[in-house]
């Protein structure tokens, strides 16, 4: 899962640190400040939450060590494939949490 | 670097104080004698106390079958004599059949014929991290604690673990979980009543799989952090051999556990040769410097590190290993008296 925000083709190789940046920025963003009524209707929140909880370390934001990550993955099995184009596509959204 | 007074000054008042003592942790750089002492720790609790110990090495270079003397490593808990049991877990094994849980639960979960190619990669990557060993051992650890079948648990550590970091992790998950259930709280509040009638959706199920998850991950991480900060239950103990590098490395670690909480319980200063020898006419001027040297930095230990010395051990003229040599060592570690 290395691909995600590194070694992606075209587009996507552009702006790896922006992409994580904004994903820092809209977990902690939304953990500090609260998040608006609609950010919470999307519930697209904590899918993002659940996958940095899990995936972060891939990231540079570790949050949980690598063997606990390992019992939160067959959750988020489904949403790997899609999250990382999801997290491009939404990128502008991150606005709407704050 | 604020050392705690304390009113005990020897490793047998220490016991005598803590009567509610459960847990012992031996650290220390690698090769100064925490395998040795953990040992010769659980032989005196075994035999002289009446405590049923386990002894269990979290060290990666299993050294307990080494000191015993009989190959425990992989075996589970192994009996060795009354009241004394050791474990020496082998972590790669249990990181293998871990992973393949993991693998059979995705498989349950989507009745898939095999693990997606990214997820596979996922596994493999953490299965080759240097932290995977180690929160392997600590969570053996708080399976074999809390399950709560023996009086004492000595737990041999791997030099300098960073398994403080453990205490970091556990703070930080339990600030997001709080931070989770209390927005998916105000979500429900904000989700349209008529979803309320068709029940929970399959991603509802999977958060609360999920929260049901992160709860345990942090109860386990918690129970970790709270026993390395029990000083009643608790004791902490490290190893320390009088040369310079060792003493700086010790004052470093002490620093280190301190920013998390964890404060030592005492230390114990081995490998000490005997100054008596400089009183032989023969002795070679490698060992009469060596002992020379020694000296020096066991009086800087004094002085860093004052009461908190539990014990000197000496050199012995050959590797304490097996139960009457341990025992020996036990007898050095239990009736060491203070100097004026
Ligand atoms: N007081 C001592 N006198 C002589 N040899 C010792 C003493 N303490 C430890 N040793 C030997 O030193 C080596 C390292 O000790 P060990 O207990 O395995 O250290 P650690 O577990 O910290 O790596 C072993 O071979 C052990 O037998
Ligand atoms: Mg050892």
């Amino acid at each position: 899962m290395s691909e995600i925000g590194e070694n992606t083709p075209n587009k996507e190789e552009e702006e790896p640190k922006g992409i994580r940046a904004s994903v820092k920025r809209l977990v902690y963003g939304a953990a500090m400040h609260g998040m608006s009524r609609q950010a919470l209707k999307s519930r697209m929140y904590f899918e993002h939450m659940f996958m940095l909880i899990t995936l972060g370390d891939l990231m540079g934001i570790p949050i949980l060590p690598p063997y606990y990550s390992l019992r939160i993955l067959p959750y988020v099995v489904p949403q790997i494939k899609t999250w990382k184009r999801r997290m491009l596509k939404e990128r502008d959204l991150t606005d709407a949490f704050y | 670097m604020k050392l705690m007074s304390n009113t005990y000054s020897t490793y047998t008042e220490f016991f005598d104080q803590k009567k509610d003592i459960r847990t012992l942790i031996f650290a220390g750089k690698g090769g100064l004698g925490k395998t040795t002492l953990s040992a010769a720790t659980s032989i005196h609790f075994s035999n002289e106390r009446i405590t049923k110990t386990l002894v269990f090495s979290t060290d990666p270079q299993a050294s307990l079958s080494d000191v015993f003397e009989k190959d425990v490593f992989g075996k589970g808990e192994i009996k060795l004599a009354d009241n004394l049991y050791v474990t020496e877990i082998d972590a790669d094994r249990e990181i293998e059949l871990y992973t393949q849980s993991v693998r059979q639960k995705i498989f349950d979960l989507y009745q898939l014929e095999e693990i997606p190619e990214e997820i596979e990669e996922y596994i493999e990557s953490a299965k080759a991290e240097p932290a995977m060993h180690e929160s392997a051992t600590y969570d053996a650890m708080v399976s074999l604690v809390s399950r709560g079948d023996y009086k004492l648990y000595i737990f041999d550590m791997p030099p300098f673990g960073h398994g403080v970091r453990f205490v970091s992790t556990a703070d930080v998950l339990d600030n997001w979980i709080h931070k989770i259930t209390d927005m998916r709280e105000k979500s429900e509040e904000y989700e349209e009543v008529a979803a309320k009638f068709t029940g929970k959706t399959k991603q509802d199920l999977a958060e609360d799989a999920i929260m049901g998850e992160l709860t345990e991950i942090r109860d386990r991480l918690t129970f970790f952090s709270s026993m390395l900060k029990n000083e009643d239950q608790t004791g902490f103990f490290m190893i320390l051999v009088p040369e310079k590098m060792a003493i700086l490395d010790t004052e470093r670690a002490i620093t280190m556990f301190e920013q998390f909480g964890i404060s030592i319980s005492g230390i114990i200063v081995n490998q000490v040769y005997p100054p008596e020898l400089l009183e032989d006419e023969d002795l070679s001027d490698f060992l009469k410097h060596k002992i020379e040297m020694q000296q020096t930095h066991l009086e800087t230990i004094y002085k860093r590190f004052g009461d908190r010395v539990l014990a000197v051990i000496p050199m012995y003229d050959r590797e304490p290993k097996g139960i009457e040599l341990l025992s020996k060592v036990a007898k050095d570690l239990f009736m060491w008296e203070k100097p004026d």
